[in-house]
């Protein structure tokens, strides 16, 4: 369990909306968490709950609707349709007010203030549209001038001999810099093994992509990193020259997994990256990532369905239903006290390996328009103890504190 | 438990034909299921689980070769039947629900189609099938009873002819008078249906269809009009169904429902009420009608059956019941004797397949006399079918083919291994390294294919030993109204006729079962419109639509999450125990075993390395494959490293030569590498097949992360249960 508290990723907000003809689903909506250095963090929910869009989301897969994801304290992606739903309300607010009113100089007064919040939030969808283009921009700019104050007195004191080799270093570090993006910072490893390797690219291929995209040239350098991935997740230095084709299922998820953290990633999505694997194998990538997690500090969002190895691995939980995340506790809290009634039908649904056991087992039936009326108040997330939150209204909120005690 | 075998399993052996060599699949698996139990088969991909529950269905992929073994279904080796017989068997008897539920629908046709599709096809070739036998079976009995009763006796036999014609003759009169009642007792359950459903969206103010679909009610219910069916308030709903269509423009134009839908419900009530009664022996009726020359007496259907049947009976069927008879006995003796005469034909000539170098003309003439002997003594006029020795020709055959295509093949591996070798050794002299070795030359054994052709002949001898053993304890007047029963059913079997109509009420009434809801908007839609829960139930739905004995559940919830999972679990858990089915349920979680299984097998490298009840498995586990198996998958509790299985399945075109999991095994011994452990018996009902069991072995304890999960689980039990 990481002790510091040094967040992350945080994401407010996200709503992510895709069109469907003319109506629109609603894959991801008000989901808010933030992910603390070093922890793993689970997603689960039912297929179709939208996991997969939030993880997809933060890699900048997508163009996110609305909502702000915050990467190392900087914004990396952010949605407008909030302001745009802010402008059309406060337009209509208006509307009524000034219609209501019958002093002329009152009138005027009300439409400058319409006027200057129009302006505020356009000066928002521009800060929006320009931090999602250009989050990298910055950064880049930031290491590029790291790269020059380290570089620029070397050259000046240097003799002549010396001067040729230097030069070539700091051209290439240079390079290099102007190319480095935030976002590759954050590596995914995808569900199916088979579908997200090219089979036309030998394992060497794969896996240096990365480092060939961010401009590195030297061959030998590259080498040297593939073979050291390929040690570290368990494979040997034979395997560079091969195709994809030519492994097991698990080798190939341990691929993924080194493509993925050559780019020394902080933070690595890993989006079921054991369902499609049997259960042996499983376990076998299942230690590889705790593991690597112990030994380069990484940090986990880790996407699942299969809630035991959720329980197993991660430090806290969230579980999402249709586009909602309805609880996000630690995981040791979420499976004791589970509170929303989601939760706990998702919790009844598990099969453990014991006859005696299963046969006792009742599943929960969870259905939403039994277990809630939010006719009157309207849910949001809120805090029962320190940690748990639940997606609840204020009734609602009353008896679960009670149901803790 | 129940202990009635509905299918075994013997020492099935499946390979592969692949361009790089043999790929062993499943290497000789023994396994039985009962009526109404599930036994789960458990392993890792590459196992031959799946290979196993395919061959069963008989839809091994074409590069497969089936090496040995039988797999019994119903006293028929599906391994040996002919594809127009396993036509009758897959779907109907053994159904089976794949792992991928978008990949087993066809994306371009609607559910409704898919769902009726094989309903209405096995429907227009069962009348057919139907026609064909009551004629063949008819003229087979006439024959008989002429041999029977009247061997020298012209005027006698030509007396039994005519019986037989006439029986033939008010057999069409009751297959006229059935249709007839058919047809309107159906529109009457479909009117019904339809008006049920117009009354009901009626009252939630939708009027979809609604001049079409009352035009047709107005029809169907006017069709339903008949002597057994609407007779008696045929008036009264002639004039109801009159007044439907000035009801509906009234209400058309006031635009207020209440009066149609009265006149509707009281129509759908007349119709209802119909479909109650009782309905009238058409047999009797027709050989009553035919033969009698009088009207049928004035009397209410019950009373009305009693008298057709006695009459029936008085006239007619009690007297051919007994010479009906005579004729089985007959038939039955003479095949008993013709099987006698078949048996020592048999012994005297199997000489020809015992030689040291067979001779193929030899071969095939005498598999020509054999089967001839053997097909003469078949009882043809046993209602139950001996597919022994109908098969025995074609499985002979087979065997005879597969010795000498062996030869043949043979000498072509020693000839490519030989060539090989030189080319390998001669670069080996060169001093090069070839980057390839030379694949050892797969030669089957000839002693072996030998001894499958005798032991072919050999059953059969034994089959028809065991056949005039149990030959005093027939039930010959049994068998005689089973026949006419038969008789009666095929002809039946004739009219019965599946419409769409009636497809799609058993559809829905089926999509309801397994628990879709609004399975009218459902049925029109396509597969894509499902979610994989839905398009799962929809599968479950297919395989079932045929009433199978059998259900092969080929990892139905590996690509669903865990609610998902769970309804899908109880659904097939509920349809075993409403329908008594046996289920084969593949799969690699082992907590879904632990949920569905009755017994488990443990499969590895396509062989069964342990067998056992569930208890057996997850409480006393035996072989370190099942401890591997159940260690390396966390549970909610769990917090140490996981016991992952080192390395992947061996390669089975070099399956190694001891046991198969030795090299992945941390308790492996030396013996582990050098012999096959056989199967050890534990409990009467646990095998396993692992060398820590022989009496020499070290004493090891299952790994700390099982037992410590046993104990845990004992312990939330009983929280359980204290709650």
């Amino acid at each position: 369990m990481p002790n510091n508290d040094e967040v992350l990723l945080r994401v407010e907000h996200l709503c992510q909306y895709f069109k469907m003809g003319g109506a629109e689903l609603k894959a991801v909506d008000d989901v808010s968490f933030d992910i603390k250095k070093g922890e793993v963090f689970g997603l689960v929910g039912e297929s179709g709950c939208g996991k997969t869009t939030t993880g997809r989301s933060i890699i900048k897969i997508y163009d996110i609707t609305s909502g702000d994801i915050y990467f190392k304290g900087i914004r990396i992606g952010a949605g407008i349709r909030s302001y745009k739903n802010n402008k059309a309300n406060a337009r209509k607010e208006y509307k009524e007010k000034i219609a209501q009113e019958t002093d002329p100089s009152k009138k005027k007064a009300l439409s400058d203030e319409l006027k200057a919040y129009i302006k505020e939030q356009n000066n928002q969808i521009k800060a929006a549209k320009y931090d999602q283009k250009n989050c990298d921009k910055e950064y880049q700019q930031k290491s590029v001038a790291e790269v020059k104050e380290k570089y620029l007195p070397l050259i000046e004191k240097a003799s002549a001999d010396e001067k040729n080799a230097i030069n070539k270093e700091y051209s290439n570090e240079l390079r290099k810099a102007r190319k480095t993006k935030l976002v590759t910072q954050i590596q995914m490893i995808f569900q199916d093994p088979i579908a997200s390797l090219d089979p036309r690219m030998t394992v060497r291929e794969t896996i240096s992509e990365g480092l060939v995209i961010q401009g590195e040239k030297n061959k030998k350098v590259i080498d040297e990193k593939v073979y050291e991935m390929l040690e570290l997740v368990g494979l040997v230095r034979e395997h560079a020259a091969r195709y994809p084709h030519e492994f097991s299922g698990g080798q190939r998820q341990r691929i993924g997994v080194a493509r993925s953290i050559i780019m020394n990633p902080d933070l690595i999505i890993a989006d079921e990256p054991v369902s499609a694997l049997d259960v042996s194998i499983q376990a076998q990538v299942i230690n590889l990532l705790n593991d690597l997690r112990e030994k380069f500090g990484l940090t986990i969002m880790f996407i699942a369905h299969d809630l035991s190895v959720v329980k197993y691995f991660s430090n806290r939980i969230g579980v999402m239903y249709f586009g909602k995340m309805v609880e996000l506790a630690t995981s040791d809290e979420l499976f004791k006290n589970p509170l929303h009634p989601y939760t706990k039908s998702l919790l009844s649904a598990i099969p453990l390996p014991d006859p005696e056991y299963e046969k006792q087992r009742k599943r929960i039936v969870y259905n939403p328009l039994e277990s809630h009326d939010y006719s009157v108040s309207k849910p949001r997330m809120q805090e029962i103890t320190p940690g748990h939150f639940v997606y609840c209204n204020d009734e609602e909120f009353e008896k679960y504190k009670t149901e803790l005690k | 438990m129940n202990t009635e075998k509905k299918l075994s399993v013997k020492n099935l052996t499946i390979s592969f034909r692949t361009s790089n060599g043999k790929v062993q699949a499943v290497r000789g698996i023994d396994f039985d299921l009962y009526k109404g139990e599930t036994l789960a088969i458990v392993g890792e991909s590459g196992s031959g689980k799946s290979v196993t529950s395919k061959a069963i269905l008989g839809i091994l992929a074409g590069n497969s070769i089936v090496e040995g073994g039988e797999i019994i279904y119903d006293g028929k080796d599906l391994l040996k039947i002919s594809e127009d017989d396993f036509h009758k068997i897959r779907g109907d008897k053994i159904a089976m629900i794949f792992q991928d539920p978008m990949s087993s629908l066809n994306p371009i046709v609607r559910i409704g189609r898919q769902l009726t599709e094989a309903m209405i096809l096995k429907g227009k070739a069962r009348q057919k099938e139907s026609r064909k036998n009551f004629n063949d079976k008819l003229g087979l009995l006439c024959e008989n009873m002429k041999k029977a009763l009247a061997p020298n006796d012209p005027e006698k036999a030509k007396e039994i002819e005519l019986k037989c014609k006439q029986f033939d003759k008010f057999e069409y009169k009751h297959l006229d008078l059935e249709k007839e009642y058919n047809l309107a007792h159906e529109a009457a359950s479909e009117a019904v249906f339809d008006l049920e459903n117009l009354i009901f969206e009626l009252s939630k103010n939708s009027k979809r269809d609604l001049n079409y679909r009352i035009n047709n009610d107005k029809k169907l219910a006017l069709k339903s009009i008949q002597k057994y069916v609407v007779n008696e308030r045929a008036e009264e709903l002639k004039t109801l169904v009159s007044t439907i269509s000035s009801e509906y423009s009234k209400s058309k134009k006031s635009d207020d429902f209440t009066g149609l839908m009265d006149v509707l419900t009281k129509v759908k009530d007349i119709l209802s009420e119909a479909l109650t009664f009782t309905q009238p022996n058409f047999f009797s009726m027709g050989y009553y009608l035919t033969y009698s020359n009088q009207e049928l007496p004035d009397m209410n259907v019950e009373e009305l059956n009693a008298f057709l049947r006695k009459y029936l009976d008085d006239n007619f069927m009690l007297e051919f019941i007994k010479e009906e008879k005579e004729a089985i006995i007959y038939s039955a003796n003479e095949s008993y004797r013709e099987k006698e005469e078949a048996i020592t034909f048999l012994r005297n000539n199997m000489d020809v397949f015992k030689k040291d170098n067979l001779n193929k003309a030899e071969c095939i003439a005498a598999w020509k006399s054999l089967s001839k002997e053997v097909r003469e003594g078949i009882d043809k006029l046993e209602l139950v079918k001996d597919s022994f020795a109908y098969t025995f020709s074609s499985g002979l055959k087979t065997e005879i083919d597969a010795y000498f295509t062996a030869i043949v093949k043979n000498e072509k591996e020693t000839k490519r291994f030989n060539r090989d070798t030189v080319k390998y050794n001669k670069l080996k002299e060169k001093g090069k390294d070839p980057d390839w070795k030379v694949i050892p030359a797969a030669i089957s054994d000839l002693e072996l294919k030998k001894y499958n052709i005798v032991h072919q002949v050999e059953r059969l001898c034994e089959h028809y030993e065991n056949k005039i053993k149990t030959r005093d304890s027939r039930d010959y007047d049994a068998e005689a109204i089973a026949m006419i029963d038969y008789l009666k059913e095929q002809a039946s079997g004739v009219v019965t006729k599946v419409t769409p109509t009636m497809a799609k009420n058993k559809a829905i009434k089926l999509m309801e079962e397994v628990g879709i809801p609004e399975p009218r908007k459902r049925y029109r839609q396509y597969p894509f419109e499902f979610s994989g829960g839905m398009r799962q139930r929809i599968v479950i739905a297919i395989a079932l639509a045929a009433n199978p004995d059998i259900l092969i559940c080929d990892e139905p919830t590996t690509a669903l999450d865990v609610t998902i999972q769970s309804q899908i679990l109880e659904l097939i858990n509920d349809f075993k125990k409403r329908r008594d089915l046996s289920v084969i349920f593949i799969t690699h979680d082992l907590g879904v075993v632990a949920n569905m299984a009755d017994r488990v097998a443990v499969m590895y490298a396509g062989k069964i390395v342990e067998y056992g009840t569930s208890d057996d498995i997850f409480y006393h586990a035996a072989h370190p494959y099942t401890w591997a198996l159940l260690s390396s998958m966390p549970d909610l509790d769990t917090n140490e490293k996981l016991d992952a299985i080192p390395g992947t399945p061996p390669n089975m075109i070099y399956p190694p030569v001891g046991d198969a999991f030795a090299q992945r095994n941390k308790y492996a011994m030396k013996i582990d590498f050098e012999r096959q452990p056989p199967m050890f018996k534990i409990t009467d009902t646990h095998y396993a097949a692992t060398w820590l069991l022989h009496p020499d072995a070290p004493k090891i304890d299952p790994p700390k992360a099982i037992t410590d999960r046993i104990e845990r689980m004992r312990r939330r039990r009983g929280e359980n249960n204290a709650e």
